[in-house]
């Protein structure tokens, strides 16, 4: 079987093509890039209707098919913005009725899950998934993946984004595939009396965005509040990442999500791994972000299954949790 | 309670036997004044920055130590404190003798609906006391001699914010959805009867209502990119 995926919740309108034989095939990512100051979804959507077309073609001749060797069109319906869900909603859904595929509804924040196991065959891992709108600590129990920890407020991503932002790092926030958080901490060093707030399994940062933003105005070294509010937030999210695998006991862990990209992230969790005893992997920086091949890969799995949805009924969800998709298909391989 | 200033080295602690390994800590079984003791070690974390562990473990050895002392003063059912050594991160405590609530579900024992009753009852106390959790779990309820027990309160605070009250009720229901994910709801209902019996109906259930607020900030996540709106 063959499917192609859609991925279009945020800044990125990806489109995957994954062979149950041959992999990862094809794919295309146009990526909306924020200049100075905030933005609105909706010309973020505006761009994704420009690009929808393009991207479409590019994957499907890099994989070398027609769209008549589809199995299916897989999209993802949530959870994420309301005008680029819909962009992408209405793509799938014209591709599947004029082509007459199945249509297959995926939950962005499972393909995230799915990519990095895929990828890193690990099998039975506790996931820490985080992005500019997600930070959850995961893992499968009982038909679901069900959330063991995450934040009660921001999440990491935003987190340094927000800051970086307040205190003109950026955008953009990503230089060479660092964040200028990162950068910018390189040359600090830890101070203290900053806010670590763990509650049992969950993080909270919203304390220490206000605490080191407020250390700005202060006027103290910007080097030193980046790499404390570094420090404390990868610190923090690693602790908890520990007490799912102490509470689960389970063997594997990995990290998905954007900033999975971040190389100290994965020194940390490197070291917590060897002292539970568990391996660690993160997924590979290429599939680390959002795009197309996770949902193509995510919808291929349902679609084995049986998950499919009527074109008419194919609705987004902006608000679509992880703990509310069954997971048949968690045991089988590909 | 004994706030030694350390002149105890860890490593005499670490001979006793282990028990279990915490999310944080090492348990281990040795005698504290002829009695049989918990001791409760924080162990290194060395994916931290040493300073801020070091302060960590100092900080919330002292803390859960005061805790543990301030709830046992209410009538909570907690361990009693033997001896505190917050420089080394060491705690020395009352031996519960027992099963902790997440074995007890695992195994799907009949009373456990009882005891999950009695868990929302000693949290009742525990907030009545001016305390907050912060970590309530079922790995860190035991069950002895048909009594429910608290342990844990690392990750404890002072405090009668209803927020943070919320948090501790949050906590219990997403462990028992997590782990005992079938007869998830019938165990946290026992749970929220017993919290409201003694908390009091009016309070009890506005923190209820609280904590199901919280479920929803944290796992709905498409309204909180605060970086895309101008
Ligand atoms: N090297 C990196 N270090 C830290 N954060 C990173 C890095 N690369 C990307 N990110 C962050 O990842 C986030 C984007 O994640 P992504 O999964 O693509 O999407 P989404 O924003 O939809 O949740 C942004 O907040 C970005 O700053
Ligand atoms: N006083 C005690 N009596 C009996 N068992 C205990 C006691 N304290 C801890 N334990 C056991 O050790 C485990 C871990 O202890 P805990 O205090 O929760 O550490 P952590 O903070 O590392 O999670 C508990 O789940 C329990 O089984
Ligand atoms: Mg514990
Ligand atoms: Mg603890």
């Amino acid at each position: 079987m063959i499917v192609l995926g859609i991925e279009s919740t945020a800044h990125t309108f990806g489109v995957g093509i994954f062979d149950e034989n041959r992999g990862i095939v094809g794919e295309s990512r146009k990526n909306y890039v924020p200049n100075k100051g905030g933005i609105l979804p909706r010309e973020v959507a505006q761009f994704f209707s420009e690009v929808a077309g393009n991207a479409i073609k590019e994957a499907i001749s890099k994989a070398n098919i027609s769209i008549d060797d589809l199995d299916g069109i897989g999209v993802a319906l949530g959870p994420g913005m309301g005008p680029q869900l819909r962009v992408g909603a209405s793509v799938a859904r014209a591709l599947s009725v004029k082509y007459n595929k199945p249509l297959i509804p995926v939950n962005h924040g499972i393909a995230h899950l799915e990519i990095a196991r895929y990828l890193t065959k690990m099998r039975d891992p506790v996931i820490l998934y985080v992005s500019g709108g997600n930070s959850i600590v995961t893992t499968y129990v009982d038909g679901r993946y069900r959330v063991f920890g995450e934040t009660l407020d921001i999440a990491l991503g935003n987190l340094l984004d927000t800051f970086a932002r307040e205190v003109n790092l950026g955008p953009p926030y990503i230089v060479n595939g660092n964040h200028v958080v990162d950068l910018c901490a390189d040359k600090g060093k830890f101070m203290k009396g900053f806010p670590y707030i763990v509650k049992g399994q969950d993080v909270s940062y919203s304390g220490l965005l206000t605490h080191a933003i407020r250390l700005k105005k202060q006027g103290y070294n910007l080097n030193d509040i980046c790499y404390t509010l570094r420090e404390i937030a990868f610190s923090s999210i690693s602790e908890v990442t520990e007490r799912c695998v102490a509470h689960t006991n389970k063997k594997e862990i990995i990290l998905t999500g954007g900033v999975a990209a971040n190389k100290l992230l994965n020194e940390k969790l490197t070291k917590m791994a060897l002292k539970q005893g568990a391996s660690y992997m993160p997924v590979p920086f290429k599939y680390s972000g959002d795009n197309g091949v996770m949902i193509a890969l995510t919808a291929l799995y349902e679609l084995k299954y049986g998950i499919k949805i009527d074109p008419e009924k194919a609705y987004i969800n902006q608000r679509w949790r992880i703990d509310e998709v069954d997971i048949p298909w968690y045991y089988s391989t590909i | 309670m004994v706030l030694f200033n350390d002149l105890i080295n860890l490593e005499s602690f670490l001979k006793f036997q282990l028990l279990k390994r915490g999310a944080e800590s090492e348990i281990r079984l040795g005698s504290f004044a002829d009695v049989k003791a918990i001791y409760k070690i924080r162990t290194k974390k060395d994916y931290m920055e040493e300073d801020l562990d070091i302060e960590l473990r100092y900080s919330r050895t002292k803390k859960e130590a005061k805790i543990l002392s301030i709830a046992y003063a209410n009538g909570v059912n907690v361990p009693r404190i033997y001896a505190v050594y917050p420089s080394i991160g060491v705690i020395v405590m009352e031996y519960i003798y027992g099963i902790t609530l997440k074995d007890l579900l695992i195994n799907g024992n009949d009373e456990s609906l009882k005891f999950s009753y009695l868990a929302g009852k000693e949290l009742a106390k525990i907030h009545k006391s001016g305390i907050v959790h912060n970590d309530f779990t079922t790995s860190n309820i035991i069950i002895k001699e048909q009594e429910v027990y608290i342990i844990d309160f690392g990750l404890s605070e002072y405090s009668a914010n209803i927020e943070d009250r919320a948090v501790d009720i949050h906590l219990y229901k997403r462990a028992v959805e997590s782990t005992h994910a079938r007869i998830s709801s019938i165990i946290f209902n026992e749970f929220r009867k017993g919290y409201i019996d003694h908390l009091g109906s009016d309070k009890g259930e506005e923190i209820i209502k609280r904590s199901r607020e919280i479920e929803l900030r944290g796992r709905y996540v498409g309204e909180r990119k605060t970086v895309w709106k101008p």
